[in-house]
């Protein structure tokens, strides 16, 4: 129910805001914001209730592919904490936009409650159509808040970004398209059997439409071409929700929907890590180089989500906490940073931060929350994006030395970057003469201080956002463990066979029969004694063996099209249950592969 | 009255913070501000609290300390870290100085701050400062005692820039915390090898400790031998940033910009110890890699006697006492690379009094004069603020070493202890067949020691000797400082007077020596010639021999450092003229290549990356937008040609819709169909 309400309803509030008159705009105000709190309630709610899903329901059937599409949420804790996000900073650019765009607001409101419910819909998504359907529908509220209330040139910012997003998930469109002819249904698991059976090139083009789009969306070197204008021309609350949940839905992709579906070797995996690098020191390098404050923002946006990537493909067994904690931090410190800006452009009516400065003596309490939110940023101990940083290093200490030196040098850029745009915001003396904007009201600044403070409360007590996975684990333990003794219809019998084949494949495609040979004479020099040779070559002609009985009962399975129906229906009750450990199963995949090649 | 919960004593600090934060902010608003006396009383007596904690359970310690954990951190695979504190030898000495000196210097505040529009907010900054540092010092894990370093760091940031108006007080502040930052990753990476090393446990001293006797009785020192010594060095990087050595050490001196008693609590007694603490908490860890502890001697070193000689050349009377601190620094990183990290505890305790006085004087003679600084002009204070100037040459008698002066007892112990201890020794050089390093740094140290005498003695003589050089009208308006001022300053005076006498070789007493043996002993003891593989070791060692030098030696050559470097001081300035000063109070000439040579070095990576973020801007990304606009533009250049179907032919247009109608058909029945 919670799933349904928090997807659905945003749309329902975003239709009933149209009956508040346009003169009455603190109606408007009032109602906007008390659904937005009642969002952010319900968002809580749905973190603390755990892993919950609904029960699909057949959506449709595109053209062409084997199964039908479903309407299947699904909530774990990544995708519950994304939600909160997007609850938390939606009802903060509300409170933040009250009393400035006046006649406007409702219109702004309605926007805002749609943006949310498309984006609550990708974290919540179980069915690959579906997540793909709010993927993109996400981008329309946003253009259009964009192209309504931004900067002087935001009709141009709003074409930038729709277009640049909307062309880079048309890859995956194909892709996902592809995909769909060949599984069963749309669902995680079928997708994941589905990539098995395709040739190992048409993996790869496959894995990079996906990659594309979610690259696009972080966004990673060198797609960011849309980031820095967009950032920088929308008004200031939408930016803090584009970059505070929105760019989350890039990271998102990699986590939940890539990493399960695709195998993936070495070469792509360190890949990633770089790229993810490389955008960390560019935004950091575009940072120290910006002198629109927004723009500032976006790039330092662009280098923690650059991290958060290379978090993610240094695939160590703390990576999901690690990049989780790292996401809420950066989503709240980048949002409540988004925000502060605003108010310093709507009191001096200028985003250029040299064109700034003095703030810190016209209006002290300003200046504390800014100068606050700036140090939060730079992820200093006590505070939630210290416990982030700290674990995504952590992760890539283990992969390597020279990974984790390049994020030190990033988190040192990170400071100079940071305290050049709080010194030249707030400090020293004004940069010229300007009539005061309006200042930022009592609920604003309350709300900026509560961002503040959850922060600080993360940093000390970070089991609130990490517990939210152990949770799930420990449930889906105690799943696994009920399931043999639960008695099974003979359907289901067959469909854990075929769950159990999903994730061994897993482990074992890469190993081709070429590779074996490989591998005999890189052990060899390794050092390793004859026995322990065999042994190890044994293991990998094994998994070798799985493979291909895997493959025999995918083409057994093409014969029972008729037991399909009733297969797919257990399949979703598979799907819940082994969604958590597909994941790690992957990266043990990977690992395996390491330690292999090692 | 030993169930004090330690959580309190980091806990007063943290309620000022907060009190005093909240009503800065909501005081701003008004011209007035908050008053000064309520603000004042709750400034020093939270922290004064905290030293009556500390002095109660100081007292009630047993030998090996109160150990506590409050509560569970951070939980993740691979990463599992309690809050915890740690009550032992060591924290004690820190924790009883740091909360002492903290509370006399936030009493002494008062003054300073006097009618200054930041009022509150200083407190509140210097209220989180001790928190953060209280935090540094009894934290029972690494993690947490980083929480505490980057903390100091934060407060120190904040601090310097507090006047922020004066833009070059910002650029000061955010200096020196970049600069931190740089050592803060070593430290960070540090740790997190230490982790991949044995796991997120050995985090806690304890735990870390136990694994190293585990990994000595192993034998397994020698596989981990390179890592090790990767940890040690990324820890003694950490170290060099927050205790300003080479090559980080730029921004204590710029660091100045700050309200002089910030620069005797943060950057003089407190926070910049803190990285020799870190190392004799650590010393378990380093002892095993004499490596790094001979690159902590070579660098504590050329530290202490580059430091010394920049002090020569300084105008501003804070810049000297700001190089004389390095010195002093590098002067604690010698002891320690000698393995003798008792000494240098001992040395970090003394300095803490003397330089406190020391800049707390300083900052009694920039109040006098209305906030003049360069030493040009000034001159013959002695008779217009008495107190001020014993309180400087008593604790100037300290620095230098002199008989009797808490100098004396440190620093001589420590240039002993160098030429007892260091067993270091390289071989098969063009010197000599074997060159014993003990003796080059003994010389090293005795030498600065002549030139701290120099550049102090300089500096008593141009402020308090001799003829007043300011202006006339200022010259009216000097006067003593208030009470609230002058009695901290004695306080800490009488402390660089005998806080020596606690460990006192030649008078039998060695109450200092005997309270850290539970800690340090095991690590001092550790001899790498004998225990370990010297295969395994860059540098060479012999074996610790039981060479007796009669110690009145050590102290005769101490003592004749001090006198010649206090004769050539007199004989340099006190009868030379002093032309007043013009402009900058910034050395000149071969005095500014001196002084800013890591400046310029600096100044090359800060290019660099200026360099870098040029090209990221205009070459890099400036390609990419041109990239993505051409093709954007290729589109709708396209698409302006596909208008030409779109003209007014209804045939044209509806054999056109037929067409698409059949391709679409095709395509569906290609397909399979719709459904």
């Amino acid at each position: 129910m919670l799933l349904h309400l928090l997807v659905l309803a945003p749309f329902a509030v975003a239709l009933l805001m149209v009956v508040n008159s346009k003169e009455d705009y603190k109606a408007a105000t009032r109602m906007a914001i008390l659904f937005g709190l009642l969002f952010l309630g319900m968002s809580v709610a749905l973190i603390a209730s755990g892993n919950t899903a609904t029960t699909p329901v057949e959506w449709f059937k595109i053209p062409g592919c084997k199964g039908p599409s479903y309407y299947y949420l699904y909530s774990h804790g990544l995708g519950a904490w994304m939600v909160f996000l997007s609850c938390g900073l939606s009802l903060v650019s509300l409170i933040s936009a009250r009393g400035i765009l006046g006649a406007n607001y409702r219109n702004f409101a309605i926007g805002i409650f749609a943006l949310m419910g498309a984006m609550n819909g990708t974290f919540l998504a179980a069915d690959a159509v579906l997540f793909f359907f709010f993927f993109e529908a996400m981008v329309i509220p946003a253009a259009i808040l964009i192209a309504s209330f931004g900067g002087e040139k935001r009709k141009q910012a709003a074409m930038t970004f729709a277009i640049y997003t909307l062309v880079g998930s048309a890859p995956m469109m194909v892709a996902l398209w592809y995909l769909l002819t060949i599984a069963d249904n749309s669902l995680l698991v079928s997708l994941a059997v589905a990539i098995q059976s395709v040739p190992e090139s048409t993996q790869l083009a496959l894995l990079m439409s996906f990659l594309i789009a979610f690259i696009v969306k972080t966004p990673i070197f060198p797609f960011h071409g849309w980031q820095a204008i967009t950032y920088s021309e929308a008004s200031a609350p939408l930016s803090a929700i584009l970059t505070g949940a929105m760019s989350k839905a890039g990271v998102f992709g990699f986590i939940a929907w890539v990493l399960p579906i695709f195998p993936f070797n070495m070469q792509e995996v360190s890949t990633m890590v770089w790229l993810g690098l490389a955008s960390a020191v560019y935004g950091a390098f575009m940072a120290l180089r910006a002198t629109d404050g927004k723009k500032l923002l976006a790039f330092s946006s662009m280098s923690h989500l650059g991290i958060a990537v290379a978090g993610v493909f240094s695939l160590s067994e703390a990576m999901l906490p690690a990049v989780l904690v790292l996401l809420v931090a950066h989503g709240i410190s980048a949002g409540v940073q988004y925000y502060l800006i605003g108010v310093a452009e709507r009191m001096t009516g200028t985003r250029n931060i040299d064109e700034m400065g003095g703030l810190a003596h016209k209006n002290p309490a300003f200046s504390f929350l800014f100068g606050a939110a700036g140090v939060m940023a730079l992820a200093v101990p006590g505070t939630a994006g210290f416990i982030g940083e700290f674990s995504v290093l952590l992760s890539l200490w283990d992969l390597s030395a020279v990974c984790a030196g390049i994020m030190g040098f990033v988190m040192i850029l990170s400071a100079a970057y940071v305290l050049r745009f709080i010194q030249k915001v707030i400090f020293g003396n004004p940069a010229r003469e300007y009539t005061e904007g309006k200042r930022a009201g009592h609920l604003e600044g309350f709300a900026y201080g509560v961002m503040l403070v959850l922060l600080l409360v993360f940093g000390f007590h970070p089991s609130f956002i990490t517990n939210s996975l152990n949770l799930n684990e420990e449930e889906v333990a105690e799943q696994v463990a009920e399931e043999p003794a639960a008695e099974a219809p003979a359907e289901e019998v067959v469909e854990e066979e075929e769950v159990e084949e999903d994730v061994e494949p897993l482990e074992s495609h890469i190993v081709s029969s070429a590779d074996i040979a490989k591998l005999d004479s890189s052990l060899t020099q390794a050092g390793f004694s004859e026995e322990e040779r065999k042994e190890l070559i044994k293991q990998v002609i094994e998994t070798e063996a799985n493979m291909a009985k895997a493959t025999a009962y995918a083409a057994e399975k093409q014969q029972r099209e008729e037991e399909e129906a009733r297969i797919r229906d257990a399949a979703n009750k598979g799907y819940e249950e082994f969604d958590v450990p597909m994941e790690s199963q992957d990266e043990s995949a990977v690992k395996n592969e390491e330690a292999s090649n090692d | 009255m030993t169930n004090i919960p330690l959580w309190l004593i980091p806990l007063f600090p943290l309620l000022g913070t907060i009190i005093l934060g909240a009503i800065a902010v909501t005081s701003s608003g008004n011209k007035k501000g908050a008053p000064e006396n309520l603000i004042g009383a709750l400034a020093v007596i939270l922290p004064a609290i905290s030293f009556a904690c500390v002095t109660v359970l100081a007292v009630n310690m047993p030998a090996s300390g109160f150990r506590e954990t409050i509560c569970n951190w951070i939980d993740i695979p691979l990463l599992k870290v309690n809050i915890g504190f740690q009550f032992d030898a060591l924290s004690r000495i820190m924790l009883l100085f740091v909360t002492g000196i903290g509370t006399l210097i936030t009493l002494y505040s008062i003054g300073y701050m006097h009618g200054d529009r930041g009022f509150t907010r200083f407190f509140a900054y210097i209220n989180l400062f001790l928190f953060s540092m209280i935090v540094l010092v009894l934290s029972d894990n690494l993690l947490l005692t980083f929480l505490g370093w980057e903390g100091v760091g934060l407060c120190s940031y904040l601090l310097i820039g507090f006047w922020n108006k004066d833009l070059k007080n910002c650029k000061a502040a955010n200096k020196a915390f970049i600069v931190n930052r740089v050592g803060d990753i070593g430290f960070l990476l540090g740790m997190l090898s230490l982790v991949t090393l044995g796991g997120a446990g050995v985090l806690n001293y304890d735990m870390l400790n136990h694994f190293i006797s585990m990994l000595i009785a192993g034998g397994h020192v020698e596989l981990i031998m390179p890592m090790l010594t990767i940890t040690c060095v990324l820890f003694f990087v950490g170290c060099t940033g927050k205790s300003a050595q080479i090559p980080l050490l730029t921004w204590l001196p710029d660091a100045m910009a700050g309200p002089t008693p910030v620069s005797a609590l943060i950057h003089a007694a407190t926070m910049v110890t803190s990285g020799v603490y870190l190392v004799a908490r650590l010393s378990n860890l380093f002892v095993i890699c004499p490596d790094v502890l001979n690159i902590i001697l070579v660098v504590g070193a050329l530290t202490a006697f580059w430091a010394a000689f920049a002090g020569l050349f300084q105008n501003d009377i804070k810049k000297v006492l700001a190089y004389s601190t390095i010195s002093q620094l590098g002067y604690m990183f010698m002891a320690a690379g000698a393995s003798a990290f008792d000494a240098s505890i001992f040395h970090v305790f003394t300095h803490a009094f003397f330089k406190a006085s020391l800049f707390l004087g300083a900052g009694a003679v920039i109040h006098a004069l209305g906030g003049e600084q360069d030493m040009r002009n000034m001159g013959g204070l002695i008779k217009k603020t008495p107190v001020t100037a014993c309180v400087m040459i008593f604790a100037f008698l300290a620095i230098i070493g002199f008989p009797g002066f808490a100098g004396f007892w440190s620093k001589d112990l420590i240039l002993e202890r160098i030429f007892t201890d260091c067993n270091w020794v390289i071989t098969g050089s063009w010197l000599a067949p074997v060159v014993p390093m003990n003796k080059i740094f003994y010389v090293v140290g005795l030498f600065t020691a002549v030139i701290t005498a120099v550049y102090m003695g300089r500096l008593i003589i141009m402020t308090f000797f001799g003829s007043y050089r300011g202006s006339k009208e200022n010259e009216a308006h000097i006067h003593e400082a208030p009470a609230v001022m002058l009695i901290p300053m004695i306080v800490l005076t009488f402390g660089s007077i005998f806080a020596g006498y606690l460990w006192a070789d030649y008078m039998g007493v060695r109450v200092f020596a005997d309270s850290l043996a539970p800690v340090l002993a095991a690590a001092q003891s550790f001899d790498p010639a004998r225990s370990l593989n010297p295969d395994i070791l860059l540098s060479e060692f012999i074996p610790r021999a039981a060479e007796h030098v009669n110690p009145i030696i050590f102290a005769a050559l101490g003592t004749l450092a001090a006198v010649v470097g206090m004769f050539i001081a007199w004989k340099g300035w006190m009868h030379a003229h002093i032309p007043a000063a013009k402009g900058s109070s910034a050395p000149e000439g071969y005095a500014a290549g001196w002084t800013f040579m890591w400046d310029y070095v600096h100044g090359f990576f800060v290019k660099v990356v200026n360099v870098a973020a040029w090209i990221c801007e205009k070459v890099v990304d400036a390609f990419l937008q041109a990239f993505q606009w051409t093709l954007g533009s290729i589109a709708t250049i396209l698409g302006d040609g596909a208008t030409v179907f779109q003209v007014r032919k209804v045939r044209l247009q509806l054999g056109l819709s037929i067409l698409g109608i059949v391709a679409l058909v095709v395509v569906v029945l290609l397909t399979g169909g719709l459904v």
